[in-house]
């Protein structure tokens, strides 16, 4: 994509490629600045939960369900799975991401290749599994909807489906690949 | 309601904390320092992705695959003003929310263009930032068919959103 878009802007205008480039490196120290503000909170707020047991609570909650999906994990990297989707379902994306990583880490096992429960993890989280909208409500009301939480619903069923398509995929594509030697081909 | 979800969590989480006599003041400091290391592990990679983003959408690159992808968007019932938000929606979190702003501004926030466009929004997720992240810290570099699966996954989910505001 980088050197596709490069090439495209080198052809057609070739005086605003750098400039361009620019832009996106600033737009990610923005962004590297917000997010710094978002896990230092989330970090330190999972920090007291780790200490004080909370997370140890939620994930016996859920255990269940995600030693099911995550075979072979250990109990770390499942709590932080239970974590990162409590905050993702209550609509805390900033606190999951942080979260994410920290369950990432824990399932590494040091190679080249993404294990296939770390491809399940991340089409979780990329197919997104939130109860409410609630930014995109927002931004409806304030522009003078009627009913600007009437999306919750086809949302709450349109992200099932995706997610669901996803977990089928990925799983499918697991059994298929075993050592995971092709990419199936894409559409998207 | 929402409003009070967030800072009754956190008091909840800090009550607790203090309960089973956590060091809440360490923890915090702790987490901040935590926080510096891993945005100095994950900045390098986002900050090439949204130069590519960037690259991606300046350049007309995206334009041509708008031109490409619209046929095959509408066959699936998706909307020709909306392939564009469809496109950027797995690429650029701001950029996908800017381009529904514009989507309402343009034709209100109760149209069915609007409508889709926010269930899309609402119901993904900015998949190649949450792959580039998730996968920053750890030394598995290679997704395999991870992309390609989440891609998928999510144009399925567009395809639902636009069916769905039909009858919704």
């Amino acid at each position: 994509m980088l050197a596709g878009g490069l090439i495209f802007l080198t052809v057609t205008a070739p005086q605003d490629a750098f400039s361009v480039m620019l832009t996106g490196a600033s737009n990610a120290v923005e962004l590297a600045l917000s997010l710094f503000a978002v896990y230092a909170v989330w970090l330190s707020v999972l920090e007291i939960m780790d200490k004080a047991g909370i997370s140890k609570a939620v994930n016996r909650l859920f255990s269940p369900l995600w030693k099911k999906f995550f075979k072979g994990e250990n109990d770390k990297a499942l709590e932080y799975i239970s974590l990162n989707f409590s905050a993702n379902l209550l609509g805390m994306g900033s606190a999951a991401t942080p979260m994410g990583i920290k369950a990432m880490e824990q399932m590494s096992k040091g190679g080249e290749k993404a294990s296939d429960n770390m491809i399940l993890f991340l089409v979780f989280n990329a197919t997104s599994i939130q109860l409410i909208p609630a930014t995109v409500i927002g931004m409806r009301a304030e522009a003078g909807s009627g009913n600007a939480a009437d999306i919750i619903l086809p949302s709450l069923i349109a992200t099932l489906i995706s997610t669901v398509t996803g977990v089928v995929l990925a799983k499918i594509c697991a059994k298929i690949s075993g050592g995971g030697k092709k990419l199936p081909l894409s559409k998207g | 309601m929402s409003a009070y979800i967030l800072p009754l969590f956190i008091l909840a989480v800090i009550v607790v904390g203090f309960c089973k006599r956590v060091p809440v003041y360490g923890s915090f400091v702790a987490g901040v320092k935590g926080s510096l290391e891993l945005l100095m592990s994950i900045m390098p990679y986002f900050t090439v992705i949204l130069i590519a983003v960037e690259l991606f959408a300046v350049s007309g690159l995206g334009g041509k695959l708008e031109e490409l992808l619209t046929p095959l968007f509408n066959a699936l019932g998706i909307p020709a003003e909306l392939t564009q938000l469809v496109i950027i929606r797995p690429l650029s979190g701001n950029g996908s929310i800017a381009m529904l702003q514009t989507l309402m501004d343009k034709y209100g926030a109760d149209s069915y263009i609007v409508r889709c466009g926010s269930v899309i929004v609402g119901a993904s997720e900015t998949t190649f930032y949450v792959a580039t992240i998730y996968f920053s810290t750890v030394k598995e570099k290679k997704l395999r068919y991870a992309i390609p699966v989440c891609l998928i996954a999510s144009l399925t989910g567009a395809v639902a959103a636009c069916a769905l505001c039909r009858v919704m």
